[in-house]
């Protein structure tokens, strides 16, 4: 990835140890007067990514089933005094402002998340969080299943348009529909299990598992700490504002 | 079976993310004291990324459609190699499609991993190393359902626990009513396509159920 954007020069340590003060920040609003300085913060965060407004939307297609549930449920049925009827439907102040402020909180954790991570390369966010103290098994086991997931999506694809080719039909539920999904899945299975013991072979040839601690190549600047700098100071100006909105309100 | 980003409360979460990490860290412990993990980890990882491809598949049931969870076989094939990599996978499945959430992490982690471990445990108990497929079927399948089940049963847990109390009374009720009637199904999904695998598994290749069984 070619670093055009303000964080995407950021050292990827900072960007991490910002991300988990900021969530921490988010998480602990319990007042929707402060969902709006959850936006404004995200909103700053997404105007020094560099990324598209299409590649933050793609993202959001996805939200939890329990989320909808909640969002679209807190308003109508939580709550004593209305703030809008129409015909049989009634919605509540109190639940209104429940499901505004879960959205809200959501939309800041997963924004700056996306937005922050996304501006490294994943396999540089998992270095990353191994300079940061994360065990080496860890680091190694995400390693390699990011780095295997294509080869095997791969495989899986294959297989499947094989088995359509036979007839397969993957739109009915029965128990022969059962049998296929969990071969093919015994397949895919088997195969990388396979697989697994001469990557291991050639991992071991090219020094794999030798006692040599390389060091990582992180190196920080000037506009590393200040970045670090800035997002403390908002997750702590957030912190502050809402431990004493809990308290009054 | 996710937990959102911005649904729990911050003691919760937090408190999540801590148990998580000591499980994680002794699930650590043991893989290090059976021996050289390096050898192990080329394994545990194509055998994660295969679950997470299947993981995809969308099984066809009314209305919408489902997805596998497949924890129990995750603790049958990898041992205690499964809540790592269940950690892995959902970290993967929160940054690249949006599921779960990183502050939910810890918790979803505890709802997916430690029914796969009790699951692995289950499958292992007693088990004879050259049973018959069928009977190996028969236990992968209760240790699919009831990975599948447990994990249903900590999910509510969570959310009884981890919603804020003002509103967790009415809505969330019906959401976690709903949220459960709609998981039902999936429990004996999870559970047939487990022993069939596993039965699978146990003609083809018998030697896959046995790597982390130690």
């Amino acid at each position: 990835m070619k670093a055009t954007s303000i964080l995407q020069q950021c050292d990827p340590r900072f960007k991490l140890l910002g991300l988990g003060a900021l969530v921490l920040a988010f998480a602990m609003i319990n007042d929707l007067r402060l969902v709006p300085l959850i936006l404004l913060t995200t909103f700053i965060l997404w105007s020094l990514s560099g990324l598209s407004p299409a590649f933050i939307l793609r993202r959001l297609r996805y939200p939890s089933l329990l989320l909808v549930l909640l969002l679209l449920g807190l308003p109508l049925a939580v709550g004593d005094q209305a703030w809008l009827v129409w015909g049989p439907l009634t919605i509540y102040q109190e639940g209104l402002a429940a499901a505004v402020l879960i959205g809200g909180r959501f939309l800041g954790i997963f924004l700056s998340a996306l937005i922050l991570l996304n501006t490294s390369p994943l396999t540089t966010n998992i270095k990353a969080m191994r300079a940061l103290g994360l065990p080496w098994i860890m680091v190694d086991l995400a390693l390699l299943v990011l780095r295997y997931l294509q080869v095997i999506g791969q495989d899986y694809r294959q297989m499947r348009t094989a088995m359509r080719a036979r007839g397969f039909r993957g739109d009915k539920l029965g128990p022969r529909q059962l049998q296929t999904i969990a071969w093919l899945t015994g397949s895919l299975l088997v195969r990388s299990y396979e697989r697994s013991d001469w990557i291991y072979r050639a991992m071991r040839l090219r020094g794999y598992g030798q006692k040599v601690k390389q060091p990582h190549s992180f190196q920080a600047r000037r506009l590393d700490f200040l970045m670090l700098g800035l997002i403390l100071a908002v997750s702590l100006l957030i912190t502050g504002l809402s431990l004493p909105l809990k308290f009054t309100s | 079976m996710h937990i959102a980003d911005g649904i729990l409360s911050l003691p919760v979460a937090a408190g999540g993310f801590g148990t998580a990490g000591v499980t994680a860290w002794y699930c650590l412990e043991r893989i290090k004291r059976a021996g050289d993990p390096r050898e192990q980890i080329p394994r545990a990882a194509l055998l994660t990324a295969a679950f997470f491809v299947a993981s995809l598949i969308h099984i066809p049931l009314p209305p919408a459609g489902v997805h596998l969870v497949l924890n129990g076989l995750l603790g049958i094939l990898l041992g205690w190699f499964a809540f790592p990599a269940i950690m892995v996978g959902l970290f993967f499945q929160a940054v690249m499609f949006g599921h779960g959430g990183l502050t939910a992490l810890g918790v979803n982690a505890l709802i997916l991993g430690l029914p796969a471990l009790l699951a692995g445990w289950f499958f292992r108990l007693g088990r004879q190393p050259t049973e018959s497929p069928g009977r190996s079927g028969w236990r992968g399948a209760l240790a699919g359902s009831g990975a599948t089940g447990g994990s249903l049963l900590l999910f509510i847990i969570f959310l009884l626990v981890g919603l804020p109390a003002d509103y967790s009374q009415e809505a969330a009720r019906v959401a976690i009513t709903m949220l459960t009637v709609a998981h039902l199904p999936l429990i004996i999904i999870e559970g047939t396509v487990a022993g069939l695998l596993v039965a699978f598994l146990q003609r083809v290749k018998p030697s896959i159920l046995q790597v982390y069984g130690s």
